[in-house]
């Protein structure tokens, strides 16, 4: 009874102080439901993900080839990763990989964004909006098929109309030259969708009033484009590189579907190498290290994108 | 309803208990644990149960009381499937009876993951069914599924790497098929006769393409020109099974009990040579460049005409089909001999699990699977053949009626006027040696590296990842 | 044209003027020739996939390159039905994948609007570690994860696939820039009229950032129903497969399968995707277009 009655009084005591009418009493409540707001997505982050990548992140210590017990190594994996010629490659691959394909699908949806956004005609603007989505909705599988297809050297459609335009065949998929670039297109074709659909949304949110003081002020075309038009759209061209480099560090589907990695290593990315040692060489503490390896890069990316972004991201 | 199994069970495990080894001994308690539902998991292996059924159906209509429950499993390749069989077995998810190639055969083995059959084999009370099976099997087959002595899995199907001819392009350029006898000289006279270029020096027609990955690659180059990635070593024993069903079989003769893989030579000359030579194809422009994957877009040329020859073994009967080619249109022939004529083939089997739940259940189902009346039901021989029988019975004309190829003999001839005929190369390690092989073959074939080159590099990365393996054989 | 000007030679603002007229014209004109252009270039292989998927096998691949059906093989479609349980399949797919996206919209709202809107010690550790989960290949937690849903007892059922992806880093991410950019003068006025915290989230904020919202179901929805690898390690009975795999299956053992009957599977898993966005197309440039993201 005396519990009872002692629990109340401390709920009561608690109620009063979370509900009492002042600034504190708010920020209290406030604070509360943040934490509140945030359970469902943080235990589920912490059963799902963080846990698993903490055991991940743990075998990187460990030789471990799954059928027997883990055997501890100490830093072994990190160590002879450092010197791995073939993950020195991948992670090359990787960033030649991340820069030119966040360049170019940030950049071609934009121009395309802009271009499209000066349609009038509603029916146009429909048509482009959805051909220019659809590459992002075709799963792997078929662009396995469809790029194998379109970016055969002797017998692909690409290299049979580049040959009535007089070029010679280019060995896309199967040359240390050209792999890279390949794999950039097919990327870039893929994700073209979202950072278009994003800067078309972000084109629309600009007001025509902005626009037309620019005018005023005398800045037109290109020099309307540089000096007022980007900078409006700079936390949506944020967006899209931080979460396009996120995504393009972990690159594999690509690589893995049209070109196994090669010709050589050429093609392989650091996820590739990853998946390989672990489920192929069935070393999980060594693939583990490369995962590690792999975060920190990514992390220090992200991080250091969102402090730059301070200097060039304008917010209206 | 399963409760009152259970008491049966239970009852059973009474009787058991109380010693009474006559009522065991009389076979009384499988008229029992009839009584008892099992379900048996089985790894189905890139087709759809629905398409298992009748093979399912056969297990339950010989023993009522087990229900198979197939695990499907799907993917690109080769290592997709092994991610996901990885990913079981670290969470301990058993799996009774599983199904692996060539490939995957001794890392199971030698993991302890699959069980060794031979006592099972031995002491079967229905002898006759072995006699009859191992009669019908081509011991080389028996051979490449053992490992340190024991036998993993009985083949039930197998490809060898033969040659392909689109006997149109043949025809059109006045070849004819060759005959079994053929050489290489013969195949690089057909090849560059076939090819057929245009104005611009681009080639139109091509006579000869393969894909980059370990089996069927150039992989029957190295094994016609002498050489191997790996010398091949034999582990004793396998006497249990040579002389007890293969007796007076001169085929058997100086096998053992599985490969040893663990000395590479993938730079010796035989090797270079045999690299040279598809290097030379391809810079003449007879050979298209060669991609790694699932060889889609080749087949999908190859039955477009665009393509005079390729490897591929009984499984391109079917596919060939499926992708709508007629009998006739294309045929096959054993690979031309070079310093020799061995040939090379991957083959496949169910293996039953160490930790299997029901092993009893499980071992009767794969004695269906390889059982005639299996044989008779199964997805993978009818309609089309899909891969090539592991039993010589069923790779006969009236298998090859519907699909052709007219020289199906071929592909059991490979085996039965070859023995010297062997495996592609398979330890423990087969994944990343694969990775290796594929990463060499495409550093030459794309001209990034002589052959000799891409050979010495993958002959220490070979060296390198054998060093770094667990000591998987024995005397090592 | 041309005759105009040259029978007007001294007129110079008239031509001038026309002259502006025509660059007027083509500076319209020419960027939609040439974005039409580049449509076709982009949406050929999508074409390309659906006239092959309509062919018969020997006409699979051909030189020089066919862009429409030639056979109208409807056959292949057909032969989807026949190889694999496809109509089980799609069911499992809608289902993991509406399952996803709603736990995500809700979660992600949630989370969005406490790192956007609430302050609470920690927010920013917490939402560097949220963010962090997004930087980590699948393939490198693919196996403690397995071993978890395991001792879950969910391995093989749909929600191995639906509650792992529920917490979402991008939604999250997402919704947070959507709820930043309603502005705080609302929240005041909601304060003044009396409203509680619970009816400020979702009375005031939740219907402004609906757009932020239909953003997150169409990417969410498009990724998870063309998810391969999660399914592929996850599930174990092919009753319980989403369509990705079935179209795996298609290609069959070795690759016997023909592709056009593969096609013809990607074909219909397009579908429903493509009538998704069709649907969500309006909220989704409407939800970009309000929410000016922030970094």
């Amino acid at each position: 009874m005396t519990t009872v009655r002692g629990a109340a009084e401390i709920g009561g005591g608690l109620w009063h102080w979370l509900m009492q009418d002042t600034m504190d009493g708010l920020r209290r409540r406030r604070a509360i439901l943040g934490y509140v707001f945030l359970l469902p997505t943080l235990l589920g982050i912490f059963i799902f993900t963080a846990g698993p990548v903490f055991v991940s992140f743990g075998l990187s210590l460990f030789r471990w080839n799954i059928f027997k017990p883990p055997d501890y190594i100490e830093l072994a994996n990190y160590e002879r990763l450092l010197r791995d010629a073939r993950i020195a490659i991948s992670f090359g691959n990787t960033l030649k990989f991340t820069v030119l394909a966040v360049a170019t699908q940030v950049s071609i949806g934009l121009i395309l964004a802009l271009a499209v956004h000066r349609i009038t005609n509603t029916a146009m603007r429909y048509y482009f909006r959805t051909t220019f989505f659809l590459p992002l909705l075709m799963s792997g599988a078929a662009v396995a098929v469809v790029m194998g297809y379109i970016f055969h050297k002797e017998f692909g459609p690409l290299n049979y109309y580049l040959g009535l335009l007089g070029v010679q065949q280019i060995p896309w998929k199967t040359s240390a030259d050209w792999v890279m670039v390949t794999i950039v297109i097919t990327s870039a074709w893929r994700n073209l969708g979202f950072t278009f659909i994003l800067f078309i949304g972000g084109l629309s949110n600009i007001s025509q009033e902005v626009l037309d003081a620019a005018d005023v002020d005398g800045a037109q075309g290109f020099r309307r484009l540089w000096s007022v038009t980007i900078p409006l759209l700079s936390p949506q061209i944020l967006f899209a590189t931080v979460t396009g480099v996120i995504g393009a560090v972990q690159v594999f589907e690509e690589p893995f579907i049209m070109t196994r990695g090669g010709p050589g290593n050429a093609s392989r990315t650091a996820v590739m190498v990853m998946y390989e040692h672990a489920f192929k060489d069935i070393e999980y503490g060594y693939g583990s290290a490369i995962a590690v390896v792999l975060f920190l890069v990514i992390m220090a990316f992200t991080a250091t994108q969102m402090w730059m972004s301070r200097r060039w991201v304008f917010y209206q | 309803m399963s409760a009152e199994k259970k008491m049966s069970r239970r009852d059973l495990l009474k009787l058991a208990g109380a010693g009474s080894a006559g009522l065991v001994m009389s076979g009384l308690p499988v008229t029992v644990i009839a009584q008892d539902a099992v379900t048996i998991k089985v790894q189905a292996h890139g087709l759809d149960d629905n398409q298992l059924l009748p093979i399912a159906d056969i297990m339950t209509a010989r023993h009522p009381h087990v229900s198979v429950d197939w695990v499907v499993l799907t993917g690109i390749d080769h290592e997709e499937v092994a991610a996901k069989i990885l990913a079981l077995v670290a969470a301990g998810e058993s799996i009774d009876v599983g199904y692996a190639a060539t490939e995957a055969t001794q890392l199971f083995a030698g993991q302890g993951l699959a069980a060794p059959l031979d006592d099972r084999i031995t002491g079967d009370p229905d002898q006759d069914f072995w006699t009859d099976y191992f009669a019908d099997v081509h011991p080389s087959l028996v051979e490449a599924m053992m490992y340190e002595g024991s036998l993993y899995e009985p083949p039930r199907d197998f490809n060898a790497a033969n040659m392909y001819f689109n006997t149109n392009t043949l025809a059109e350029n006045g070849f004819d098929v060759p005959g079994p006898n053929w050489t290489k000289d013969d195949f690089v006279e057909i090849a560059r006769g076939i090819t057929k270029k245009d104005d611009a020096g681009n080639t139109d027609v091509f006579g000869y393409a393969w894909i980059n990955r370990l089996w069927g690659s150039w992989m029957p180059w190295i094994f016609v020109a002498g050489g191997n990635l790996y010398t091949e070593e034999r582990a004793p024993g396998g006497d249990w099974c040579w002389d007890g069903y293969y007796e007076g079989d001169p085929a058997v003769e100086g096998r053992g009990g599985g490969f040893r893989w663990r000395t590479p030579i993938a730079n010796s000359d035989e090797v270079v040579e045999a690299l040279q030579l598809v290097v030379d194809l391809w810079q003449e422009g007879v050979t298209p460049d060669i991609e790694m994957g699932s060889g889609a877009t080749l087949t999908g040329f190859y039955a477009t005409g665009k393509l005079g020859m390729t490897p591929a073994g009984g499984f391109w009967a079917g596919r060939l089909k499926n992708e709508g080619m007629e009998k006739g249109d294309f045929d096959v022939q054993l690979w031309p001999a070079w310093r020799n004529q061995k040939h090379q083939f991957g083959t496949g089997g169910h293996w039953l699990a160490a930790g299997a739940k029901a092993p009893e259940e499980g071992w009767e189902f794969m004695k269906i699977e390889v059982s005639r009346e299996g044989f008779e039901a199964s997805p993978f021989f009818y309609p089309v053949i899909i891969t090539t029988s592991a039993r010589r019975s069923y790779s006969q004309a009236a298998n090859y009626e519907s699909t052709g190829p007219a020289n199906y003999e071929v592909f059991y001839d490979t085996l039965d006027k070859h023995p010297s005929t062997s495996p592609i190369p398979a330890p423990p390690w087969a994944n990343p040696m694969t990775t290796i092989f594929t990463t060499g073959t495409s550093n030459a074939m794309s001209g990034a590296m002589s052959p000799q080159d891409a050979l010495d590099q993958m002959q220490a990365e070979l060296e390198a990842l054998t060093a770094r393996q667990p000591q998987y054989y024995a005397d090592n | 044209m041309t005759a105009n000007v040259i029978r007007n030679p001294g007129d110079v603002s008239a031509l001038e003027h026309q002259r502006q007229v025509l660059v007027h014209r083509a500076g319209k004109i020419v960027p939609v020739v040439l974005l039409f252009m580049l449509s076709m270039v982009v949406i050929a292989p999508v074409v390309w996939t659906i006239s092959t998927s309509l062919r018969k096998g020997t006409e699979s691949f051909t030189v020089p390159p066919r862009w429409l059906p030639t056979d109208m093989a409807i056959e292949n479609y057909e032969e989807v039905f026949r190889k694999v349980p496809f109509g089980r399949q799609i069911i499992n797919s809608t289902l993991i994948t509406w399952g996803t996206v709603i736990g995500q919209l809700f979660s992600a709202s949630l989370a969005g609007y406490a790192f956007a809107r609430l302050e609470f010690r920690g927010r920013d550790a917490l939402f560097w570690i949220v963010l962090a989960t997004m930087m980590i290949p699948i393939q490198a937690v693919v196996i403690p994860v397995f071993i978890f849903l395991r001792n879950l007892g969910l391995v093989d059922t749909l929600w191995s696939l639906i509650l792992p992806a529920v917490p979402t880093a991008f939604g999250t991410f997402l919704l947070r820039q959507y709820f930043l950019t309603v502005p705080i003068e609302l929240e005041e006025s909601g304060l003044i009229d009396g409203a509680n915290q619970w009816q400020l989230f979702y009375r005031i904020y939740l219907p402004l950032v609906k757009p932020g919202m239909a953003v997150l179901a169409v990417l969410s929805f498009n990724f998870h129903w063309n998810e391969f690898f999660r399914p592929l390690i996850f599930l174990i009975d092919n009753d319980n497969f989403p369509i990705t795999l079935g179209i795996f299956q298609l290609q069959g053992y070795m690759m016997t399968g023909a592709i056009a009957v593969v096609l013809a599977g990607v074909v219909m898993s397009l579908v429903p995707v493509i009538i998704i966005y069709l649907f969500g197309q309006r909220y989704l440039i409407e939800g970009i277009m309000r929410g000016a993201i922030k970094g």
